[in-house]
């Protein structure tokens, strides 16, 4: 993609503009870095192997669900049904894993329902014109009840050599995080992925440019539930077995994440290296305030304060210019 | 030689309404084609024809010379056709060059191919004079500019025939001669150019061949050549005024209703104005130019500056629409549907809503008095049927009868009408254009913002004549017609300009 032919004369594009889009987070980079350095200093085990890998595992999950909203947002869409497909990724992971399908095949269950219910969502969404808050309001329902059909009550099992690489202490889940975050970059620099970005933010305008924008709009639906069915497998695999409820909390998690990231609600507005920050930033958060001895109830009020004033403070900056 | 875009006989209704009635246009190739008509004579209609994005009722449209029995947008495309619209089709948040290729990128093993796209783009940037970096995001770069993208986004598909829907309305006159010369050029190698432009100076200095519209019907296709600016304007007006229009008396006195010095709002700025009881001032000028922040301005519904202001014998602006209610002005604005109605609510709810900020807050609602209050306001308009029944029952002439009649029983000092007579049926123009004269012989101030040139003409003691955002013209009765209004909307000539 950044590479000339030598036919061309090279006029370099793919790197700017890829900096170019640092200049919206790079007050929210600092944010989180200052987190990241309280973080180091409360708890001084972040730097060895072990506690590297278990930052990164509790933030993991919460990453992919934040990805699979702020794909949404981009298209100008959102969905309530995160944490129903969160949960129904683990049910499916820990009745299929340790069963005939094993790892691979239970692996293959989980994206396969992950992509089918998101394509799913995205065609009602898209092709039937409705809202997507009701249309995945509705869909949390169903998901989550498919979830509770499996399993009715926690149980099942991951393999334990399964549970052990993803949430052991190796850095297992942070390398998957940087192979997702590429293959991220991979599916923006296609024609498809970029139109993402137009079809969430002047449909008309892509559309009468030429752009497949139905086609966008679904393909983000299908990665999101891609994204929701794989955190949960990764949930299922930290306890070693499924829950058909674990998920709840990712749905309204998810949003705090994409919109602490600068994600905007009108579509086309944010990116994706900002979802990630904000997730990490909701995560130290929350680490945070409980090694500071926080309760559970201020934990929540501080969470909530934290991103209203988030929110607030780059509307105050456009008041004022 | 055959045409590479024509348009035979079309015609297009919306609702029933006709916008275009029996339209022929040809572009041919090394010719820049000009589109001249007034606010909603149906350009944009004709144009949308011609690119695919909508389909004649009648007539039919032809690629070099042969018809097209189904126009899309992608066929458009197909055939080298490219509009630059009005409204941008420009993403914010992504940057210059994947606009510029967006809908057309180039592509290497099924990813973007970004080496070409600025090879391509940076061609296209050069032609119309971008030098800002290919990697700035849209989002960043002022209007002017980002016009300037749109054009080199409709250059990079390389057309045979460019549509350009009033590309210099947002432009400097540094980018307005890039653009100029650019057509020229471009004319020079053979292609079609479409111009739609409300700037008369530049249709005559640009363009050899002339299509006029008024009222969707064409008026002149013929050659510029021999022709002057004041002839063109005499094509896009002139209506027969026939029995719409009520005859009245002027009863404007000298004592003004409403005062401001350098006013600031919106679009506007620093105007001086002066609204005189008893008279119906109008605002003219082409869509867009801040007429309707003036009146939401003065209404308080927007911010707004001025340096001085009287308001009914009051200093200062009102600065809310409840002071604005309390210092007797009302609003009536354009978009009934969405501003001026509920419409699942009654008709009854509707004409007593205004009424509901002046009770008391926690006074009962005496159903009965409402409902005696809504017949004899339906009885002085002309309303017909059950008041119980919901807003949107109404046919929309009605509905800007209750539009309007909901202010009447706090009897507004100054009317601010935006627009009261679009989509309207004739009976109720007159019937509207009626009460309109009516307030103000009542020793009201009515200001009437129309796009609706004959109707400034035949019912305003004055207009005022808007563009960028300022008082172009000031028209005395004695001054008044359509060509000086629509002259100075285009700043086609200062025409005699009373004070």
């Amino acid at each position: 993609m950044s590479t000339v032919s030598s036919a061309r004369p090279a006029v370099a594009l793919y790197w700017p503009v890829q900096a170019r889009r640092n200049i919206g987070v790079r007050s929210l980079f600092v944010v989180v870095l200052a987190f990241l350095i309280a973080y180091g200093f409360l708890f001084p085990g972040l730097f060895s192997a072990s506690g590297f890998a278990k930052f990164t595992q509790s933030w993991f999950p919460l990453a992919l669900v934040a990805m699979a909203q702020a794909i949404l947002m981009l298209t100008g869409g959102i969905s309530l049904a995160i944490g129903a497909t969160v949960s129904l990724g683990a049910v499916i992971a820990a009745t299929t894993m340790a069963g005939p399908l094993g790892v691979t095949g239970g692996a293959a269950a989980v994206a396969l329902t992950g992509l089918g219910i998101g394509a799913a969502t995205g065609f009602i969404v898209v092709r039937l014109r409705l809202p997507a808050i009701v249309v995945t309001l509705a869909g949390s329902f169903i998901i989550g009840g498919a979830a509770l059909l499996i399993l009715p009550r926690p149980g099942g099992a991951i393999p334990e050599w399964l549970s052990d690489l993803l949430a052991g202490d190796t850095p297992t889940a942070f390398v998957l995080l940087i192979v997702i975050v590429l293959l991220w970059k991979l599916y923006l620099a296609t024609p498809l992925g970029l139109s993402l970005y137009a079809a969430g933010e002047n449909p008309v305008g892509a559309y009468r440019s030429g752009v497949p924008v139905d086609a966008a709009r679904v393909a983000a639906y299908a990665i999101s539930g891609l994204l929701s069915t794989g955190a949960g497998l990764f949930v299922a695999a930290q306890t070693g077995s499924g829950d058909p409820v674990i998920g709840a909390a990712f749905t309204l998690n998810s949003i705090a994440a994409a919109v602490l990231g600068g994600i905007g609600f009108l579509g086309g507005q944010g990116t994706m290296r900002g979802a990630l920050a904000g997730s990490l930033l909701l995560s130290l958060m929350i680490s945070v305030m409980f090694f500071l001895g926080f309760t559970p109830v201020a934990q929540y009020v501080a969470q909530g304060l934290i991103i209203i004033g988030a929110v607030a403070i780059p509307q105050f900056r456009k008041v004022q210019q | 030689m055959a045409p590479l875009l024509a348009a035979r006989g079309v015609s297009k209704s919306f609702f029933g309404n006709p916008v275009l009635r029996d339209v022929s246009i040809a572009l041919q190739p090394g010719r820049v084609h000009a589109l001249l008509g007034e606010n909603g004579a149906g350009k944009s209609t004709l144009i949308n024809l011609l690119s695919g994005a909508l389909r004649p009722d009648g007539g039919t449209i032809e690629v070099d010379g042969r018809a097209v029995a189904r126009m899309t947008p992608a066929h458009a495309r197909q055939a080298g056709i490219a509009v630059v619209q009005q409204e941008l089709s420009l993403t914010a948040s992504l940057s210059i060059a994947e606009n510029i290729g967006l809908g057309a990128y180039p592509k290497r093993f099924g990813l973007v191919d970004y080496s070409a796209l600025a090879a391509r783009a940076k061609a296209a940037c050069e032609l119309v004079g971008l030098h800002e970096p290919l990697s700035t995001p849209v989002g960043r770069l002022p209007l002017g500019r980002r016009q300037m993208v749109e054009i080199a986004k409709a250059l990079y598909r390389k057309p045979r025939v460019l549509i350009l829907d009033e590309p210099t309305s947002s432009l400097s006159a540094t980018e307005t001669k890039i653009l100029t010369d650019l057509l020229e050029r471009l004319r020079s190698e053979g292609i079609a150019i479409l111009y739609i432009s409300h700037r008369l100076n530049e249709v005559m200095t640009l363009c050899q061949h002339v299509t006029v519209l008024k009222d969707g019907i064409c008026t002149a296709d013929r050659t510029l050549e021999g022709t002057d600016a004041a002839g063109l304007v005499r094509l896009m007006v002139g209506r027969d005024p026939g029995d719409l229009f009520p005859q009245w008396r002027p009863s404007a006195s000298p004592a003004n209703a409403v005062s401001v010095r350098n006013f600031s709002a919106g679009l506007m700025r620093d105007v001086d104005l002066d609204i005189r009881t008893g008279e119906v001032l109008g605002i003219g000028g082409l869509v867009g130019q801040g007429q309707e922040d003036l009146l939401l301005g003065l209404y308080g519904a927007i911010p707004a500056r001025t340096a001085s202001a009287t308001i009914n014998g009051t200093p200062g602006l009102p600065g809310g629409v409840p002071r604005a209610n309390a210092l007797g002005l009302a609003y009536v604005p354009a978009d009934r549907k969405r501003e001026g109605l509920h419409l699942i609510h009654t008709i009854t709810t509707n004409m007593m809503l205004p009424a509901f900020a002046r009770l008391p807050a926690l006074k009962l609602r005496s159903r009965r008095a409402e409902r005696e209050t809504a017949r004899g306001l339906a009885a002085q308009l002309g309303i017909k049927g059950d008041l119980a029944r919901q807003a949107q029952a109404l046919s929309g002439g009605n509905q800007q009868k209750v539009a309007l009649a909901k202010w009447m029983p706090h009897d507004p000092v100054v009317l601010l009408l935006n627009d009261p007579t679009r989509g309207v049926d004739v009976e109720t123009k007159r019937e509207i254009y009626l009460m309109l004269r009516a307030f103000a012989a009542a020793g009201k101030a009515v200001v009437l913002l129309s796009s609706d040139t004959p109707e400034l003409v035949h019912l305003c003691e004055r207009v005022a004549v808007v563009r960028d955002g300022r008082i172009a013209a000031m028209l005395e009765r004695a001054a008044l017609s359509e060509e000086a209004i629509v002259s100075a909307a285009m700043g086609a000539e200062n025409r005699k300009v009373a004070a």
